[in-house]
């Protein structure tokens, strides 16, 4: 008798990093906010820090439809344009 | 695939279901190739086949891991057309599976059936309606289960992060009770033809039941209702997300003998599921100290009539319905999906 495995392994898709900034100075923040409860408050007292110690600017935010979906295409053609640093992932 | 002498103990294939992590804590019934190519056969599909996929989680449903997992939660193969419809629900992008089947809200997947196909496999539709003793309800959704867990990587500890969880997430699969309704059923107030058959899908915080034996009118009964879908520790409070109302036998009769449309059950409750402002900060589900304004100001649960869904089914006697209210700030929509019945010809249409 055999066993059958009942589950499936992701799929794989290839992904290409964006490179590595070599320093954090004036560098621009891109904030992408999951709408969870003071998520924005936090993001935004986030880069507030940054701003102050390594001269960033947040030049975008992107507002999710809610925490259970995804940037949409738009939010991420502007993060992609806009940005050279990122900030995500907010919890309760 | 390894290989198992079930003929010295024939637990021992059992249990190796359970060494490999592929249980929900049930016991599974081991799938053969004769009982998986049944059950894709069942549903007119091939192996391959891809029924949903999830983007954001790089995940593919693919046709016989399903039927694999539909073996092992017990389903007979003629169950399938229901559970590649549930599949395929929970793919859906309006479902936004990633919130209902991650969150610490822990729902569960409540699939209500409806058309000529529930009375073909036998899903109850009436006396225990959410308890034990039906095959089809009791293995349709945990066939649905096991494939999140197992295919969607949708475990506990995992990416299933639920708080508490709730038993409806073993299973949860119940039919309407079509016959006797004071309206059209379910899947038909949801653009469907009554004779086409289909799942609606939900994701339900735990279900509460609603009793009122002395209403004799709608107005008192669904009051009841209203309060309690407007209680204070509801996570459907402030979002305007969706609820499923079931309202069994005596309920619906008297919702019928009034004359009350499903538009008008759905505009009384939305007008009376409501809470003052004040209720909310008192309560510290809204921040703030409460102002003299806030004893007047209104807020009501439901935005519009038609976010609440209504059932009719259960029991012909007691005075008994529920409330199954759903997850999440209209993060998640409930999906209906017309189910592609291969046994009748008609299924297949539109």
């Amino acid at each position: 008798m055999k066993l059958f495995d009942p589950t499936s392994k992701p799929v794989e898709r290839a992904v290409v990093l964006a490179p590595r900034p070599a320093s954090p100075r004036g560098l621009r923040i891109g904030l992408v906010d999951n709408t969870k409860f003071n998520s924005d408050t936090l993001l935004r007292k986030l880069a507030d820090r940054l701003a102050a110690r390594h001269h960033m600017t947040v030049s975008v935010t992107s507002r999710k439809r809610s925490p259970s979906h995804e940037v949409d295409e738009a939010g991420i053609a502007a993060l992609r344009a806009q940005a050279d640093l990122v900030i995500s992932g907010i919890g309760d | 695939m390894s290989e198992i002498d079930e003929a010295a103990d024939p637990a021992a294939l059992i249990e190796a279901y359970y060494d490999a992590g592929w249980t929900d804590g049930l016991p599974v019934v081991p799938p053969s190739d004769a009982s998986i190519a049944a059950t894709l056969a069942a549903a007119g599909l091939q192996g391959h086949e891809v029924l949903g996929e999830i983007p954001g989680r790089n995940t593919e449903v693919v046709a016989e891991k399903a039927a694999i997992n539909a073996v092992m939660a017990g389903c007979r193969p003629e169950y399938m057309p229901v559970v590649v419809a549930a599949v395929r629900s929970l793919c859906d992008p309006a479902f936004a599976y990633h919130g209902p089947a991650s969150s610490t809200g822990g729902s569960a997947m409540a699939l209500v059936v409806n058309g000529p196909i529930c009375k073909r496999l036998g899903i109850n539709s009436g006396n225990n309606l959410f308890g034990q003793g039906h095959r089809p309800n009791a293995t349709i959704g945990r066939a649905v289960r096991l494939i999140m867990m197992n295919t969607m990587n949708t475990r506990p500890g995992f990416l299933d992060r639920a708080t508490l969880g709730n038993p409806g997430k073993y299973s949860f699969c119940f039919a309407e009770h079509e016959d006797e309704h004071p309206w059209e059923p379910l899947h038909a107030s949801r653009g469907l033809a009554r004779h086409e058959s289909a799942v609606t899908l939900i994701a339900s915080n735990s279900l509460y039941q609603i009793y009122n034996q002395l209403a004799a009118t709608p107005a008192p009964l669904l009051l009841c209702f209203a309060d309690a879908l407007g209680n204070m520790g509801s996570p459907n409070l402030k979002g305007f997300n969706q609820t499923l109302i079931v309202f069994a036998g005596e309920h619906a009769d008297i919702l019928k003998a009034a004359r009350w449309s499903r538009g008008d059950v759905q505009q009384f409750l939305m007008e009376h599921t409501r809470r003052r402002l004040a209720d909310f900060k008192r309560a510290a589900r809204v921040p703030g100290a409460v102002a003299a304004a806030d004893e007047t100001t209104w807020r009501h649960v439901f935005e519009r009539p038609d976010d609440i869904l209504i059932v009719c089914a259960g029991g012909r006697a007691g005075s008994w319905s529920a409330c199954l209210p759903g997850w999440g700030n209209k993060w998640t929509r409930a999906v209906t999906t017309r189910i592609d019945d291969v046994a009748t010809p008609r299924g297949r249409q539109a």
